[in-house]
């Protein structure tokens, strides 16, 4: 019998793992280049939740304004990001560039939460907001708010994808930037539009992190791993793979470590490192991820 | 004076072993690999784990763990090992020998999923493989003292108050060994055959080049150096905390060193390495000036980190000194009549 906390953790997890490597993978596919920054611009939104709940709010307070920050974040890395691109900088110069953003949020958060702990004696190097979390039938706030989240984001990006105009041209960019360009998109502002909404749903999800999870500045760095592994198990170029991805990735971590856990309790410890086992397995035996399976399933 | 002259020479010496192996992974043969920090980690955890524990049973020191009762075993090791220089030798060939085969095999190991990936994804999945190995050392007590870390011998305790200085000395002779074999690498046939896949490999191909095995090989043998570089560097601390081995101070300066530096140009990446070596070091003692500040100093590092690469791939991303071509023999120049004959 698993325990009903372990049961939550995984359900929030993977709702906010979920919608991270869908995010990234969204950059990824614009672009053809991976977002190194996103797991840190995803988490930096934590500190906004953490000084909303500190200034007595309620932390999902600190939802819209995490939406905005990593948003803003984005949009800037996709202009460097362009600019470099438009000069015929090469995939490595530009996955540079996306680094320049990981480091400078990455001292960003270390100088904030060294802040918060000189001038209002508050350890932000290392903090967990469960405390202030609202109940809901005696249950944690959080599990509805992220499930809320989630299935809000992926229902509206998929409705925006079909029956926007915007989201035909996104779709017409992301399949192939130069025939978009030629057909008059303006294929410049639906990518920074683009960037920015992903950031922005980064910001979201990393906002909510905190709310159950134990947070510090590498969270960012370590969750990469999981995201990474959520995006080649579900497919490397699939959206809706890596969502797939994401479920998966978060129940390994949390489920099958724990079950392993009862038999080997050392496990327990490695649980960020079992995610990067599958994706190395899943690089050996299914390249093409859950995606490639599915569409080998229907035939295509 | 002298003191701080050997702290940066050796930090200079661990950075440029890290920073050639990266210029023969990427600026020569082509792959990118953001993940250099996971050979560093595996050299270091085994100077962590191995020769303290054949020291004691080498002394038959029994009853106390090296990783739980560190500082008496330490003590006990100091007092042994000052007065016997072959025992200390041994137990340094021995890690070396140890870190470098084991990084071989991880190399060969990781290149087989990750080599199937597009450069961009292989770069991830060895960043993650470093960061997963990262959180295993952090998690790990018995093997390197987990989050607090561990102390370490020093294998030239035996010449007393020079130990610090023997140490270095061997750090420096490592590296100048480690820049010969690389620069004869680079300049030889092989050093062709990798440029020549990084700018084509299906060329190289159809001319009968196994690439995969190439480009697995030299990320072995690059894993293999990089193994090096965590033992010196280990042992030139005298401590292992795996925590500290972040992506930041031993993957994402390396790359700033060779892209500043030149990517594909020795000397161009040994002076970059040199250029922000001094800088990191002065920025280490220009710290103690900014107390006033309610933040540690030490943050503004990644900033100008930062601040650097985005200039750099702005206004000179072919580095400082860019890539020459190549040096040809005497032989090859008629073989291939490069020159017109007088």
């Amino acid at each position: 019998m698993i325990p009903i906390p372990i049961i939550l953790t995984a359900v929030v997890y993977s709702f906010i793992l979920s919608i991270l490597a869908m995010g990234f993978t969204l950059q990824y596919i614009t672009l053809s280049v991976p977002n190194l920054a996103y797991a840190t611009i995803a988490f930096a939104s934590t500190y906004l939740t953490l000084t909303f709940s500190l200034m007595g709010m309620v932390p999902y307070t600190a939802m819209p304004f995490a939406f905005l920050l990593g948003g803003a974040i984005s949009y800037m890395l996709y202009k460097l990001v362009a600019y470099l691109r438009n000069k015929g900088t090469s995939i490595v110069g530009l996955m540079m560039a996306t680094i320049v953003f990981d480091l400078i949020i990455y001292a960003g958060m270390n100088i904030y939460a060294d802040y918060l702990a000189q001038v209002f004696k508050l350890y932000a190097g290392s903090f967990s907001l469960s405390e202030y979390d609202l109940k809901i039938f005696s249950i944690p706030a959080i599990l509805f708010v992220s499930a809320a989240t989630s299935i809000g984001l992926v229902a509206s990006f998929t409705l925006m994808l079909i029956k926007t105009k915007f989201g035909i041209a996104m779709r017409a960019v992301m399949e192939n930037y130069n025939l978009a360009n030629v057909h008059g998109i303006n294929t410049e502002r639906v990518l920074s539009i683009a960037w920015f909404f992903v950031g922005g749903i980064a910001g979201l999800s990393g906002s909510l992190y905190p709310i159950w999870f134990a947070m510090d500045p590498w969270v960012g760095a370590r969750m990469f791993i999981s995201i990474f592994a959520a995006c080649v198990v579900g497919g490397l170029r699939s959206i809706y793979g890596s969502l797939l991805g994401g479920f998966l990735i978060a129940f390994s971590e949390i489920i099958v470590t724990y079950l392993l856990s009862i038999y080997f309790p050392w496990i327990w410890a490695y649980r960020a490192v079992t995610s990067m086992l599958i994706a190395a397995v899943a690089l050996v035996e299914m390249p093409s991820g859950i995606a490639g399976l599915i569409q080998k399933w229907r035939g295509g | 004076m002298i003191e701080l002259t050997i702290d940066i020479l050796t930090f200079f010496c661990i950075y440029v072993i890290i920073t050639l192996s990266l210029n023969f992974q990427h600026g020569y043969a082509g792959i990118f690999n953001l993940g250099l920090y996971f050979p560093i980690i595996v050299g270091a955890l085994v100077a962590a784990y191995l020769p303290g524990r054949l020291a004691m049973l080498i002394y038959g020191i029994e009853g106390l763990d090296f990783s739980a009762n560190n500082a008496a075993v330490i003590s006990l090791l100091r007092t042994n090992l000052s007065s016997d220089p072959l025992v200390s030798i041994m137990l340094l060939v021995i890690t070396l020998v140890a870190a470098t085969t084991l990084c071989y095999v991880l190399g060969l190991l990781s290149a087989y999923p990750s080599l199937r990936l597009p450069a961009d994804y292989l770069a991830l999945f060895m960043l993650c493989a470093g960061e997963s190995l990262r959180v295993i050392g952090m998690q790990t007590d018995w093997l390197a003292g987990g989050v607090m870390g561990i102390t370490i011998i020093n294998p030239f305790w035996w010449l007393r108050e020079y130990s610090y200085y023997g140490m270095a000395l061997f750090a420096i002779a490592a590296t100048a060994a480690v820049i010969l074999v690389y620069e004869r690498m680079c300049n030889s046939p092989l050093g062709r055959l990798l440029r020549s896949i990084r700018e084509n490999e299906l060329t190289s191909e159809s001319v009968g080049k196994d690439v995969n095995r190439i480009k697995r090989d030299t990320l072995a043998f690059s894993f293999t150096i990089l193994g090096l570089a965590g033992v010196l560097h280990a042992f030139l601390m005298g401590a292992v905390v795996v925590g500290g081995y972040t992506r930041v101070d031993f993957s994402f300066w390396p790359w700033l060193m060779m892209i500043i530096g030149g990517t594909g140009n020795n000397m161009g990446v040994f002076l970059g390495t040199f250029g922000l070596v001094i800088m990191r070091r002065i920025m280490i003692v220009a710290k103690h000036y900014f107390w006033f500040l309610p933040f540690n100093v030490v943050w503004f590092e990644p900033i100008l980190l930062a601040i650097m690469l985005a200039a750099t791939l702005i206004f000179r991303p072919q580095g400082i000194f860019p890539e020459q071509p190549m040096k040809v023999s005497e032989y090859v120049r008629k073989v291939l009549k490069l020159e017109t004959e007088e």
